[in-house]
């Protein structure tokens, strides 16, 4: 039996008075694509967020291929705050891609990807440079290696962006609505990018309103909604009519997006 | 070196007076400042492209050049093309126009921020141009000029004491002398810091409490 | 009025660029150690910055002057007056940096640190790489604004006795009977240089890679 890639048990995040997340059990298994779906304010991104332990989660624990990230928790609750070289260990394996992309505005698209195998893994700059830019082929950006962000397009920053996480040769992928900022025409660039990350087996969870995306590369689709987990599986599963009446509600405002093939 | 206060409350009845001058100089300059620059952006505004750039070019003037200059041109210049003044209405002319045009200046950019959409709302409901520029123009920057206004009041305030220079009777110039006159330079100076320091941040205090109970008039989160 | 006196105010305010430029980058440095102390969290450091950052943003610079000017004799510290200028001026500019310096680390989006700490960069290595430079960028404005600043209130040294621009001047119009002449030409001086400081900073900021939109 392997070790599932993230395992997420009872988690609940509280934001002072609001309860975003009530108790989500989930399992994602390694080489998987996971999409998470649901409507606006479902807690998508919470959850997201916690498994990359950028949100610390109220009560639950979430494990990374085995290792508890963030806190453990004992069968009475008690919560014990994991050390911040431990936690950034486990966390190494988890790459991450942002709505906003978040590249660095004072480092060319070169010195986005290369700068964490300079500073963090302490490589020379020729290697790193050498390594960065094997990404950089990789997302089909060699030639813009030396421009800054301000001179890329959407699509261009955010395929540095993937790029850049990649580099640390992450287990796991986590993309937060990474084309949700972008102009429509520009959404396809990336999501190739991702088709093909998935084809290779990466495992992903993917949080996105590109139900098309998650209808046809996605294996394990994941329905979210007011901070619970209505249901998880296959997007055969998941989709095929009759539907459970919220998400044939939800659907109903993407139908004219790309996921006609839903119809 | 001894620090010995009593010798400054002994002439209190003098601080009082240079204080009161400070505060009356301050407020009315303000007060006139701030008139006079909203005079002027509406005028930049509304008044077409000729009077913009002419007022324009005077608000970088006084912008651009020290107060002390400004306030001497005032003072010992006016006299050479008939304006033969006291110190303390030479003071309060020079403040005026000095916080004049940064006035215009917060009150310019006040005018612009207001999105054009809403301005446009309202004339798609019907508003006339007075209701639109009562109800909807004037309370939305009201909002977005609050803070650099605080910081103006306070920076017309600390000028004041500037005027202290071509001997007006304000609280710089009246405990100065005092210091002089006892040999109390530290007490002296440091009951003139304090003062102003004291009044600085209360003055900001107030701005505080004003920005938080307007804020319900903003239309974004800053 | 004649060429030989606009010469004389042009030496003088060679003055006023110097004390002014000397009095910004002794403020930068103290700033910076300022800004260190507020950042640090500690309430023994934040305390004493904030109330130096308080104290000299709130009283004026020329109290300030004046109040340096006199108390140093009087603890035993007798310099020429030119360094109780620049001193004063150079602690003056210092508060408004720091709180300059504040404004725009606070400024760095949130999601560049974050991203920092996704590909592993420490709290430390993504304040060297991250923070300081866009922080930087984001304040570079202010502090051309500031150089701006310095330099009309290095007007007030003439009050200790300095002799620049503004001293000049006024010494001119005492002997010349001719204030309205060397005050205008001396604002003009004035304005010159700050429309260049602008100028030259606006061109700089042209060309630093990637303030963040």
């Amino acid at each position: 039996m392997s070790v599932p890639a993230i395992a997420v048990s009872n988690l609940v995040k509280t934001f002072g008075e609001t309860t975003v997340l009530h108790g989500i059990d989930l399992i994602i298994e390694p080489g998987q694509v996971s999409c998470l779906i649901g409507p606006s304010g479902s807690g998508k991104s919470t959850l997201l967020r916690c498994m990359a332990f950028l949100e610390e989660a109220t009560r639950g624990t979430i494990a990374i291929n085995g290792e508890v990230l963030g806190f453990t928790e004992d069968s009475q609750g008690r919560r014990e705050r994991i050390s911040a070289a431990a936690n950034r260990a486990i966390r190494a394996q988890i790459g991450m891609v942002f709505q906003q992309f978040n590249l660095w505005p004072h480092m060319t698209a070169l010195g986005n990807v290369s700068e964490a195998l300079k500073t963090v893994h302490k490589m020379s700059r020729k290697a790193a440079e050498d390594a960065a830019m094997a990404q950089l082929v990789k997302v089909g950006l060699e030639a813009r290696a030396g421009h800054y962000p301000s001179q890329l397009s959407g699509g261009q920053q955010q395929r540095v962006a993937i790029a850049r996480a990649l580099a640390l040769k992450p287990k796991i992928m986590l993309f937060d609505e990474p084309t949700s900022s972008l102009d429509p025409e520009l959404t396809g660039e990336v999501l190739n990018v991702m088709r093909d990350l998935a084809a290779e087996g990466m495992t992903m969870v993917v949080v996105s309103h590109e139900i098309g995306f998650a209808a046809t590369v996605g294996q394990q689709i994941i329905f979210l909604d007011h901070g619970k987990v209505l249901f998880t599986g296959p997007p055969q599963e998941v989709f095929k009519k009759p539907r459970n009446p919220r998400l044939e509600q939800f659907l109903d405002t993407y139908l004219d997006r790309g996921a006609s093939m839903l119809l | 070196m001894t620090f010995d206060i009593n010798v400054i409350i002994g002439q209190w009845p003098a601080i009082v007076s240079g204080a009161g001058v400070t505060i009356m100089i301050w407020i009315l300059g303000t007060i006139a400042a701030a008139i006079i620059g909203f005079l002027m952006a509406v005028a930049r505004q509304y008044g077409g492209m000729l009077v913009d750039k002419a007022l324009g070019a005077i608000v970088a003037v006084l912008r651009g050049t020290p107060f002390l200059i400004q306030i001497f041109l005032v003072y010992y210049g006016g006299p050479f093309v008939g304006l033969d003044l006291d110190p303390l209405p030479a003071g309060l002319i020079g403040i005026s126009i000095y916080g004049a045009a940064y006035f215009s200046e917060i009150f310019r950019s006040g005018f612009q921020a207001v999105p054009k959409g809403h301005i446009e709302a309202g004339e798609c409901v019907g508003l006339t141009r007075g209701q639109i520029v009562w109800r909807i123009l004037l309370p939305e920057m009201t909002m977005l000029v609050l803070p650099p206004s605080v910081n103006m009041v306070v920076i017309l305030m600390k000028e004041t004491a500037v005027l202290s220079i071509i001997t007006v009777p304000e609280l710089t110039a009246t405990l100065s002398a005092i210091g002089s006159q006892q040999y109390a330079f530290v007490e002296a100076l440091s009951a003139l810091a304090l003062f102003y320091w004291v009044l600085v941040e209360v003055t900001g205090w107030l701005g505080n409490l004003a920005e938080t109970k307007l804020s319900r008039f903003r239309f974004f989160n800053a | 009025m004649s060429i030989k006196l606009f010469e004389l105010l042009l030496q003088a305010s060679i003055y006023t660029v110097t004390i002014s430029v000397v009095s910004i980058l002794i403020g930068f440095a103290i700033a910076i150690l300022l800004s260190g102390m507020l950042l640090s969290g500690r309430g023994l450091f934040v305390r004493p910055a904030q109330i130096f950052i308080s104290f000299f943003r709130g009283v004026p610079l020329l109290v300030q002057l004046l109040l340096i000017y006199n108390l140093l004799p009087g603890i035993g510290i007798n310099v020429p007056s030119i360094v109780a200028a620049i001193i004063g001026l150079s602690l003056c500019t210092a508060a408004y940096q720091a709180e300059n310096l504040r404004g725009g680390f606070a400024s760095v989006p949130l999601g560049l640190v974050e991203s920092a700490e996704m590909v592993g960069l420490t709290p430390r290595q993504t304040f060297r790489r991250i923070k300081v430079p866009i922080a930087l960028r984001l304040t570079f404005p202010a502090l051309v604004n500031e150089a701006i600043l310095i330099l009309k209130a290095s007007s007030l040294v003439s009050v200790v006795g300095i002799v620049e621009l503004t001293r000049m001047a006024q010494d001119l119009a005492g002997s010349t009977f001719l204030p309205l002449q060397l005050f205008a030409s001396a604002g003009l001086i004035y304005l010159v240089i700050n429309w260049l400081v602008a100028l030259a900073g606006g061109l700089i900021e042209s060309r630093l890679p990637g303030v963040p939109r």
